[in-house]
């Protein structure tokens, strides 16, 4: 079976044949997404949940810290987005900083609370901060609108060297958003095979041999939890720009819940594309399935609870041992050698 | 005064006294020897020397500077290394990854957030020198799973030789291996002792005389009988014991 | 002071029904290390199941159907308390049986799988009894105003709290006086010395889970008239119960109850000043409590924290 941290055996065409795949489905994106009889505004959204989902795989998958309060920094993004250009000045760059900066700020108070505790403690740390800023956003009237939230958030043009491009249309706000997925798929890769990466993800295989090598082990489990908040903030702003508003429910301990069901679902606890698997089938489902029955939360549900129990490396790990049997996987060799020793 | 020194330690959990009143001395560029039988507070003793246990009372230095009440990791920066009697390895990370993670110079580097770590040729040099001491460099490459026992144990050894400490501590190195293996070992402890200050916990008897310069024996959480190990043969209470015995065998 | 006398009087009765729900969970977690976080899920299903047996809907037109319509609220009432928890717990027993292939992993999987469980559960409760809010009908007896010192108080609430207390003070008998107790407690410990005693660990294992969820799906009917009943009262119910077992030590008897009692009174008290905040309160003591003690009030160490 494959896992997130034995990259080295990969080869170079595993590594960037599914970057390739992804650039060339994103830029061909609005020609197909009619085609098929999807809407333009569909890719908007996968890509937004992707670039949170990727994010998220940083804490869940790779340091195995189970935060169950994600939704929160997706949230404060969106309201960071919408508060600076209701409040501050309309801008595009600016907008996104603060969604980034004010996710980062608060990802870094909770962190420090959380990052000594383990397990199961660490899990229902998060899902009550979780529920504070869900809370507070719902109440907060005055700053944040209550239960009807930020309302006639702008979608600011976007301003490169002087040149300027609106962003009104659903397509073109999809580059934009896709861009932004690129841009985090590379730099996601770059950091998880970082030294600070690579270290994450021995302490989430072994803690106790963490410390002994010499890693002061909670500030790496805080750093992940900012960087991953950072990227939720920065998945808020862009969902605050495609809906025009920000608003509670995203916040909820549902939608946080929804992004760990993608994840994991996706393989996120085995491979780095998992949350990218993990976000495509989801929205298959609500979109596809949701059109031929009104419940298809309960397949979703079973189907993720079939997961959980018979195949957690879900449809990355399925992928792999099929492409396995068709014989294609290079760490055949690998495997034959463990076998002769 | 000693190179490594632990004075007067104490441990008790609840209300079992653990370690009661241990004094032990190791000296530079020497090979130590912990013996003692199974409960007698051995493994306790190695997980308050690097700090995963605080003792209740006493002190331990590292070339006379006190390092009691000290974090492992930073007891681990300082140059005290260990390795452990059940596997502690990084299972799902390939086995030069497992040596890489522990070099000094990887450390240093644990805030780079975007650099390779593969591709930077100077990482896996250091790393594959290490796994060339302990016979691992032909299998760099695989996953720390698909290792025998034998070479799990050799890797659990280079990754504590991969912070390059100035004591190593090892525990029950030779546990688990076949006769073979322990005479690879053996062979590997008298090569590292060139370099090494290293002080071992073991429970083969003969492999522990044979390369032992000092052994303490503990009992009851208390050190009973100390010497080299010739002295330790003409002692009378560890001769009558069953750990003489087998030693003397 | 005098003028909080109601309020506090309002965050113990809210403590009591907080201990209620909060029993069955910290059973389930206790002895299976399990964070069971449909829990909140089998409270809905127990209150629904009673909804339908109260209003007859399952039997129809048939004659039995019209003979059980003609018998008295409170026969029906009494009925639906001992058979809405016992179906809640066979559900519940189901769920125990999907757990099974994540015994021995994370407990992740267990938190995952439950998570699932809970959304497929509350999609169910929509398909079968509506998305609307719904009313589960009491009896007069023990429904309208009743006036204590001086304040005008709801009748069902005194019984729901009086409810509570009798139903924690039975937990607690069955678990320290009788065998059965003893061996729960044992497995709460060690599953070892449950098979050491020739028990049959995933057995009681199917019965604990089954009883968690009795006392959850009997929580439900409790609480429900006051709560109101809609689809994902599960997922709002759920969460007071987990804020108190990790409040109160995870696995602690005693520790729920304290604990519950504490947040009931801290929403009670912070209505009296800040009613929109009130539910707030709860998620402010979690945090204060944990931040000093990592293990809650009165936990122990846990398998959970691997």
């Amino acid at each position: 079976m494959i896992s997130l941290s034995d990259i080295p055996v990969r080869s170079r065409f595993q590594v960037y044949a599914p970057m390739a795949v992804m650039a060339a489905a994103l830029s061909t994106a609005p020609w197909w997404l009619p085609a098929i009889g999807l809407y333009q505004y569909l890719g908007i959204e996968i890509a937004i949940w992707m670039i949170f989902a990727l994010g998220f795989n940083l804490l869940f998958g790779y340091a195995g810290l189970h935060s169950f309060g994600h939704g929160a920094y997706l949230g404060i993004g969106a309201y960071a987005f919408g508060l600076f250009q209701q409040n501050v000045a309309v801008s595009l760059w600016g907008g996104l900083a603060a969604g980034i900066l004010a996710a980062g700020l608060a990802g870094a108070i909770v962190g420090a609370f959380i990052s000594h505790r383990r397990g199961i403690y660490y899990a229902l740390l998060t899902i009550a901060f979780g529920q504070v800023f869900w809370f507070t956003s719902m109440k907060l009237y005055g700053v944040t609108g209550g239960e009807d939230g930020l309302l006639g958030i702008p979608r600011p043009p976007l301003t490169l060297f002087g040149l300027e491009y609106a962003l009104r249309s659903n397509v073109a706000l999809f580059y934009l958003a896709a861009f932004f997925l690129l841009a985090t798929v590379l730099l996601m890769w770059r950091l998880v095979n970082s030294p600070f990466g690579r270290v994450l993800q021995a302490i989430r295989q072994n803690e106790t041999r963490a410390r002994f090598a010499g890693y002061e082990v909670w500030r790496f489990k805080w750093a992940a939890f900012v960087i991953s908040a950072m990227f939720a903030g920065l998945a808020g702003g862009l969902f605050a720009m495609a809906q025009q508003s920000a608003y509670p429910d995203v916040m909820s301990l549902h939608q946080s819940g929804l992004i760990v069901m993608m994840v994991l679902v996706g393989g996120g606890l085995v491979s780095f594309w998992g949350p990218v698997l993990g976000v495509i089938l989801y929205f298959v489902a609500r979109d596809v399935l949701g059109g031929l029955t009104e419940t298809w939360l309960l397949w979703y549900g079973m189907m993720f609870m079939a997961m959980v129990m018979l195949r957690p490396e879900g449809l990355a790990g399925m992928i792999h041992l099929g492409w396995k049997r068709l014989g294609g996987a290079s760490e055949k060799p690998v495997i034959l050698l463990a076998e002769k020793a | 005064m000693a190179f490594f020194e632990a004075r007067n330690l104490h441990k008790r959990f609840g209300s079992r006294v653990v370690l009661e009143n241990i004094s032990l001395a190791f000296e530079r560029g020497q090979v130590s020897g912990i013996m003692g039988p199974n409960g007698a507070g051995k493994t306790t003793c190695f997980h308050v020397l690097t700090g995963l246990h605080q003792p209740d009372r006493g002190e331990i230095e590292l070339e006379g500077k006190s390092i009691s009440g000290l974090s492992p990791q930073r007891i681990a920066t300082l140059g005290v290394s260990r390795s452990f009697q059940i596997m502690n390895l990084f299972d799902d990370s390939v086995v030069i990854e497992n040596v890489m993670l522990a070099l000094p110079e990887f450390r240093t580097r644990r805030l780079s957030f975007l650099g390779g770590v593969f591709d930077d040729t100077k990482l896996v040099d250091a790393a594959t020198d290490v796994l060339d001491q302990v016979g691992l460099a032909a299998r760099a490459w695989e996953k720390a799973t698909s290792l025998s026992y034998g070479e799990r144990r050799a890797l659990e050894i280079g990754v504590a030789l991969a912070a390059r400490p100035k004591i190593l501590f090892l525990d029950e190195p030779t546990s688990g291996l076949g006769s073979e293996a322990t005479r690879n070992l053996a062979a590997l402890v008298r090569r590292l002792r060139e370099h090494y200050t290293i002080v071992m916990i073991e429970h083969d008897m003969r492999f522990l005389f044979e390369l032992a310069d000092r052994i303490s024996v503990i009992h009851w959480g208390q050190v009973i009988a100390e010497g080299t190990p010739a002295e330790l043969q003409a002692n009378k209470w560890v001769r009558r014991s069953a750990l003489g015995e087998a030693a003397l065998a | 002071m005098l003028d909080l006398l109601p309020h506090i009087l309002n965050g113990l009765t809210l403590g009591l029904l907080f201990a209620l729900i909060a029993l069955g969970f910290t059973l389930i977690v206790g002895v299976m290390e399990v964070i069971n976080l449909a829990h909140g899920s089998l409270f809905a299903l127990g209150a629904y199941f009673a909804l339908s047996l109260l209003g007859g809907m399952w039997f129809g037109d048939t004659a039995f159907g019209a003979w059980w319509l003609r018998l008295s609220i409170e026969t029906r009432y009494v009925a639906a308390l001992f058979v809405g928890p016992a179906l809640a717990a066979i559900a519940g027993m189901a769920l125990e049986l999907c757990l099974r292939p994540t015994y021995g992993k994370a407990p992740l999987y267990g938190l995952l799988l439950t998570f699932g469980a809970a959304l497929v559960i509350e999609e169910i409760i929509r398909l079968g009894w509506g998305t609307g809010e719904q009313n589960l009908m009491v009896p007069a007896s023990i429904n309208g105003p009743v006036l204590v010192a001086g304040f005008i108080y709801s009748k069902y609430k005194f019984f729901a709290a009086g409810f509570s207390i009798v139903a924690i003070f039975a937990v607690w008998l069955f678990l320290e006086k009788t065998p059965y107790g003893a061996i729960i407690k044992a497995g709460a410990h060690d599953s070892e010395m449950v098979r050491a005693l020739g028990y049959d660990l995933s057995k009681l294992r199917l019965m604990v889970f089954g009883f968690g969820a009795a006392l959850a799906g009997l929580a439900g009917i409790i609480m429900v008239p006051i709560w109101g009943l809609r689809p994902h009262v599960g997922i709002d119910v759920v969460i007071p119960a987990f804020l108190i077992i990790v409040i109160g030590g995870i696995g602690s008897f005693w520790g729920a109850l304290v604990a519950a009692i504490m947040v009931g009174l801290a929403v009670g008290i912070t209505g009296a000043y800040a009613g929109a905040w009130a539910t707030m309160s709860m998620y402010i003591l979690l945090i204060i409590v944990v931040g000093f003690r990592s293990r809650g009030l009165f936990g122990r160490k846990s398998a959970l924290e691997n």
